[in-house]
């Protein structure tokens, strides 16, 4: 066995660290907050990502990318998610739009929308949540009406992060009714500045732009906008979330939110009741267990194997890491003072990590699929 | 990075549960509670193995088939303290972590080999086993230790234990491949029941509220898997963390035990409670790998002040990556 991924993972973070150093300001705490200075620093770091090659690292080199390594694209989610994510909405074009144009786009498609997520210069939202189609999300209703060469699109999304501020929309509509429901769904690229688009953004705990509505009302597409093939949408769908199976690295951040915590709180540390220190210790051991869990599924996937249950396993224990630390992280910083210079930083940290939090079991796949997929899969093993 | 054991570690570990399944499995716990001279047996079985010639303080391979062992004994819930022998210093035929305040260890039966012990401060101790208070089916095995300076110092001064942590290390980890393997059984025989056992015409495995208790086990049992993996991983390569990386596994590996047990109990019903389920011996078994030296309190109580205010090693170790 050998935990250690190297030397070059290690100068990569090291890279890494150094450019957010120099580009994201003291106090960053995500491109999503009430200050649109935030907003500017995440386009203008993802510029900078892309202009030294590490954007789309993970891309295969015929696509712009440096053909990283798993370990290095392991680090660069690490990083990015520890330090607020500095990319801000660009993990999305970067992870799994752009994967996804790779594997299902035209070649008119891919040139129109690669090398522009490339640069970080556009961002994409994700069209697939409706009101009546969450986790079963192959009920959903959005319809597409066959018109001549093209479809009218109508129908209303929800959940749909970043949509005020995306220029694309990854889209799914019903094109037809098949046997099943996860037949007739077929993926659209569309943009999101057509007037058939209304976005309402949704107030919500997390701060602006993370929640939105998209109402779509006879919305003109075209077989050009379609990726994959008509009706076959969900088998894209299912294979964008391979490409997500491990997903955000939560633990990341509650790792380095806690390793700062006794410096943050200086001299008051030694004064924290011995049992919430104990629990404090006890989110750490959480932190490597859920880095572990994840090292597992990377570990598979990057000699070929994939096991879901593993991947399920994985986001059960880091989405409840994320919230039983951010709960440990509140109490500890409930008595530093409001207004004090030293530690405000790191007060305002963990509230955003809290809030934040809130959403881990639910965002992308609430833990009950999760739960659903492993047990499926634990009893089949011994049926 | 490599995150599995070896093959060959593997492999040794899966020679070891097939050996001890043929030289009785189950009955083995169930034959020296009635007589804990039985306790041998296992022994006995894995001496034709080779097991007491691994070297875990030099060979991080032999480490890794150690750990193997181990879990192959805590599947069957063996009667030998398996982990306890592998992680003999010089001079003794076995070693446990003991709380000074006290000592006890799951030694009941095994008089005739010389025990050391250890604190968690690196003291080390000869161990000399006390009558035990209760049958082993209400003991488990546990019996009292009295405690005497191993040597006149009272620690091996030349010991690479005493150096760097490796005998406390190696003395927490290994026991934990112990309740590993029971956790792996636990689920396993659970996964099976709830398959098998019908109520309202189905399955009861078929119930989402069965199906959810479950994921809660395993998300548990493969955390322990890992962090397990991780501190063999330590001991061979970064002494200096070596108990900390224990404390956590077995901080990680206590708590996950009260959770599998308490679930696996709860889907099992009443027959889990009787002696013709295997749950009903793994889970009296894994009470002093639970409970010995420390519970998960004083665990984490301890891992606490083990690692200060700079925490465990990890992404954002200063020293790891400047």
């Amino acid at each position: 066995m050998d935990f250690d991924m190297g030397a070059d993972v290690a100068a990569l973070r090291r890279r890494l660290r150094g450019l957010v150093h120099d580009h994201v300001p003291p106090g960053y705490l995500g491109a999503f907050t009430d200050d649109p200075a935030d907003l500017e620093v995440a386009q203008k770091f993802c510029r900078v990502l892309a202009d030294q090659g590490l954007l789309c690292a993970a891309w295969p080199e015929e696509f712009g990318g440096a053909g990283a390594s798993a370990w290095e694209q392991t680090a660069v989610r690490e990083e990015m998610w520890a330090h607020h994510e500095p990319r801000g909405a660009q993990y999305m074009g970067v992870n799994w739009v752009g994967p996804a144009i790779m594997r299902h786009g035209t070649p008119e498609q891919q040139a129109k929308h690669l090398p522009a997520i490339a640069r970080g210069e556009v961002i994409w939202c994700q069209g697939f949540s409706e009101p009546n189609a969450g986790s079963d999300l192959a009920s959903l209703r959005t319809a597409a009406r066959r018109d001549g060469d093209g479809w009218h699109v109508t129908g209303q999304k929800i959940w749909t992060s970043y949509a005020t501020m995306a220029q694309w929309c990854f889209l799914l509509a019903r094109t037809s009714r098949g046997e099943k429901k996860q037949q007739g769904i077929t993926a659209f690229l569309v943009p999101m500045d057509d007037p058939a688009i209304e976005v309402r953004p949704i107030t919500n705990m997390m701060g602006p732009h993370h929640l939105n509505e998209v109402f779509l009302d006879e919305l003109w597409v075209t077989d050009a906008d379609v990726i994959g093939q008509v009706d076959q949408g969900w088998s894209v769908v299912q294979e964008i979330l391979a490409f997500e199976r491990v997903g955000i690295a939560r633990y990341a951040r509650c790792e380095r939110l806690l390793r700062l915590a006794p410096a943050a709180l200086g001299a008051a540390w030694d004064d924290l009741p011995a049992e919430l220190l104990g629990r404090w210790a006890r989110m750490l051991v959480h932190c490597r267990r859920a880095r572990l869990l994840a090292y597992r599924v990377i570990g598979l996937q990057s000699t070929g194997q994939v096991r879901p249950a593993d991947s399920a396993g994985y986001r059960i224990a880091v989405t409840r890491l994320d919230q039983d630390s951010a709960e440990v992280l509140m109490e500890i910083v409930a008595g530093l003072p409001l207004d004090a210079d030293a530690g405000t930083g790191f007060r305002r940290a963990v509230e955003g990590h809290h809030r934040y939090s809130v959403s881990a079991t639910v965002a992308s796949g609430s833990i009950e699929m999760q739960r659903i997929l492993l047990a499926r899969s634990l009893l089949a093993a011994r049926s | 990075m490599i995150t599995g054991l070896s093959d060959e570690a593997v492999e040794f570990g899966q020679v070891a549960r097939a050996a001890l399944e043929a030289a009785g499995g189950d009955r083995l716990v169930e034959d020296a509670e009635d007589d804990p001279r039985e306790r041998g047996r296992v022994a006995d079985v894995l001496a034709e193995l080779g097991a007491w010639d691994l070297d875990v303080r030099e060979s991080a391979d032999e480490l890794e088939a150690a750990a193997a062992l181990c879990r192959a004994a805590g599947w069957w819930g063996a009667p030998h303290p398996v982990a306890e022998r592998l992680a003999r210093p010089a001079d003794a035929d076995g070693l446990v972590v003991v709380d000074p305040v006290a000592p006890a260890a799951r030694l009941d039966g095994l008089a005739g080999l010389t025990w050391a012990a250890v604190t968690l401060d690196g003291t080390l101790h000869r161990a000399t086993l006390l009558p035990a208070a209760q049958a082993p089916r209400k003991s488990a095995f546990v019996t009292s230790l009295a405690l005497r300076n191993f040597d006149p110092g009272g620690r091996l001064a030349t010991s690479a234990d005493n150096v760097s942590g490796v005998g406390v290390g190696l003395g927490l980890t290994l026991p934990c491949w112990t309740l590993l393997g029971m956790l792996d059984r636990a689920i396993d025989v659970t996964c099976r029941y709830v398959g098998e056992r019908e109520q309202f015409g189905v399955a009861i495995g078929t119930f989402q509220g069965v199906q959810f208790q479950l994921t809660e086990a395993e998300v548990e049992r493969s955390g322990v898997e890992e962090l397990a993996k991780y501190a063999l991983w330590s001991l061979a390569t970064r002494p200096d963390d070596a108990v900390a990386d224990a404390l956590a596994l077995r901080l990680a590996a206590i708590e996950a035990a009260e959770v599998v047990f308490r679930v696996t109990h709860q889907l099992h019903g009443a027959i889990g409670f009787c002696d013709e389920t295997t749950l009903s011996w793994l889970s009296r078994h894994s009470q002093p790998l639970r409970r010995l030296p420390l519970g998960p309190s004083a665990t984490r109580a301890a891992l606490a002040r083990h690692i200060g205010r700079r925490g465990l090693s990890g992404l954002f170790d200063e020293a790891a990556v400047p």
